[in-house]
């Protein structure tokens, strides 16, 4: 690796003075031992670097590898008696967090020098809480086995509401959305080795959570009658006129405005609706408006092209439509 | 009487209203289950009953008994070696074999299609197959598998660095290094 012993390190707090040592040591001496204990921090960075270029592009294994040598390199680094980037420690806990190393990322920080901490205080407090660790460290160290109890508590807490509301939206029943959440979970945990800390972990939760739905009410296709839910065949022909505009004149209030009692009866309505909903209409509702999916995205998911997906949005729109103004008008 | 440009501004779209009731539904979330809990339900199945496991893997050995024979002369005549199965219901296990159809490698990534011999009378629409070793009784992993139209089942699943390799060169006419425990997927 090419190396410079007076070129600082771009971004870190360098220092490669090499030091002089104690008298019983020759200045040649001691310019080696710094050389030396510069040169691995020079490597250890390089390492980390690589690690999260590796995690930007989504090659997890090439970048838990390149975490892990940086860590290696860190700690020999940091045993050696010469100058060193001041940020190294702090930086050699970051790269063992960014590989799921809670063990020495904790050790690293029990043992942060008073130097090595100036400056830096909020960074290392970062790592202290495992509740303000990136979702990346969370990941990699519930990837591994054992997973660290803490930062999966962590990681559970984190996404929890956001899981919890999909639920509920997809089984428009408080108990049942407390059951998929927490089957989700375990499928998740189930899994875990194969979870990727540089993705989209709330996208991969609630898809998980949907899928879990999907296979429930696909099973509830194959029980037929017996089935609890309402389940539409894709092949049913759908007729649209031109249909109205899909708002909610004179049924709705501004929901900015409402009163509790209100508020309660919407929600009650909405459950009721979607409730009422075919599994495919709801499904594409949520796919469609919550999470953001396009027409041909659905389509795609379904088999089907985007015009037909696009075709039962608005058939799941007017259905929706329809249902709520029913519900409104029954409840004025 | 609102105008109409007064109504365009307050009157939900049913995209506000989702997103509404998302929103309220968040904020309605019990308190997030404790992570040992979490990891206590998500431990597989065959570590949290071993002595139900035990039980099932003892059924194999009626499976050798019973369908000894059939599972070797099937193979004789040039199909595959039937894969020794048993169904694990509410205090009730039956033992039957399986046939592999189709066994394919993508990567790490296994797909499989077996039907059960004799067929019950009622199948599962859902199974959970756990795959057991053939040469100790170790569970290896399970996989969910689904009813096709057809009346095979079919699963995919990535499989463990360690089993991708192992099974890299496995054919569907080979002697399969697996057993199944299939337990119905609403029971799992």
């Amino acid at each position: 690796m090419p190396h410079n012993p007076d070129v600082g390190v771009s971004g870190g707090v360098v220092d490669l003075r090499p030091t002089t040592g104690s008298g019983a040591r020759s200045d040649n001496e001691a310019y080696e031992l710094a050389r030396s204990g510069q040169v691995l921090a020079m490597r250890a960075l390089d390492l980390g670097e690589k690690g999260a270029s590796a995690r930007l592009v989504g090659e997890e294994s090439a970048a838990e590898r390149f975490f892990q040598d940086a860590v290696a390199v860190a700690l020999q680094a940091l045993h050696e008696p010469s100058a060193r980037p001041l940020d190294l420690q702090l930086r050699a806990a970051q790269w063992a967090l960014a590989c799921g190393d809670a063990v020495t990322a904790r050790h690293l920080l029990a043992e942060r020098s008073v130097e090595a901490g100036e400056g830096m205080a909020e960074s290392w407090a970062q790592i202290s809480d495992t509740d303000a660790w990136l979702d990346a460290w969370l990941i990699a160290t519930v990837r591994r086995s054992p997973p660290d109890e803490l930062a999966l508590n962590a990681l559970v807490r984190r996404y929890w509401k956001p899981l919890f509301s999909r639920c509920r939206m997809l089984t428009s029943n408080r108990e049942s959305a407390d059951d998929l959440a927490q089957d989700t979970w375990c499928r998740v945990l189930r899994g875990r080795d194969r979870l990727k800390p540089g993705g989209n972990f709330r996208a991969y939760l609630l898809m998980i959570a949907t899928n879990l739905w999907r296979d429930s009410k696909r099973s509830d296709l194959r029980a037929g009658s017996l089935a609890d839910g309402r389940v539409s065949s894709l092949d049913r022909e759908i007729t649209l006129g031109d249909g109205p505009a899909v708002t909610l004149a004179e049924i709705l209030p501004d929901l900015t405005q409402l009163e509790a009692a209100e508020r309660a009866s919407l929600k009650h309505d909405l459950d009721q609706a979607l409730e009422r909903l075919e599994t495919l209409w709801r499904d594409v509702l949520i796919a469609r408006f919550l999470d953001g999916e396009s027409c041909a995205e659905i389509g795609h998911r379904y088999g089907r092209t985007e015009q037909t997906a696009s075709g039962w949005v608005r058939r799941a729109l007017s259905e929706m439509k329809c249902c709520m103004e029913d519900l409104r008008r029954n409840a004025h | 009487m609102r105008t109409e440009a007064e109504i365009m501004k307050t009157e939900p779209t049913i995209e506000q209203l989702l997103r509404w009731r998302a929103a309220h539904a968040e904020a309605e979330a019990p308190p997030a289950p404790r992570a040992a809990l979490l990891l206590e339900l998500a431990r597989p199945w065959w570590q949290r009953c071993p002595e139900k496991f035990a039980v099932l893997v003892a059924g194999f050995d009626e499976i050798q008994a019973r369908f000894g024979h059939a599972m070797e002369t099937d193979a004789g005549r040039g199909g595959s070696f039937p894969v020794p199965a048993v169904i694990s219901r509410t205090n009730v296990e039956t033992s039957l074999l399986a046939d592999i159809l189709f066994l394919h490698f993508r990567g790490r990534t296994l797909r499989l299609r077996f039907q059960l011999q004799p067929m019950p009378e009622l199948p599962e629409p859902n199974l959970d197959v756990t795959f057991v070793a053939t040469d100790s009784p170790r569970a290896m992993f399970s996989a969910p598998a689904s009813l096709s139209p057809g009346g095979d089942y079919r699963l995919e699943i990535e499989l463990s660095i360690e089993v991708a390799q192992a099974w890299a060169h496995l054919r569907v006419t080979d002697r399969m290094p697996f057993r199944f425990v299939l337990r119905p997927a609403d029971e799992a």
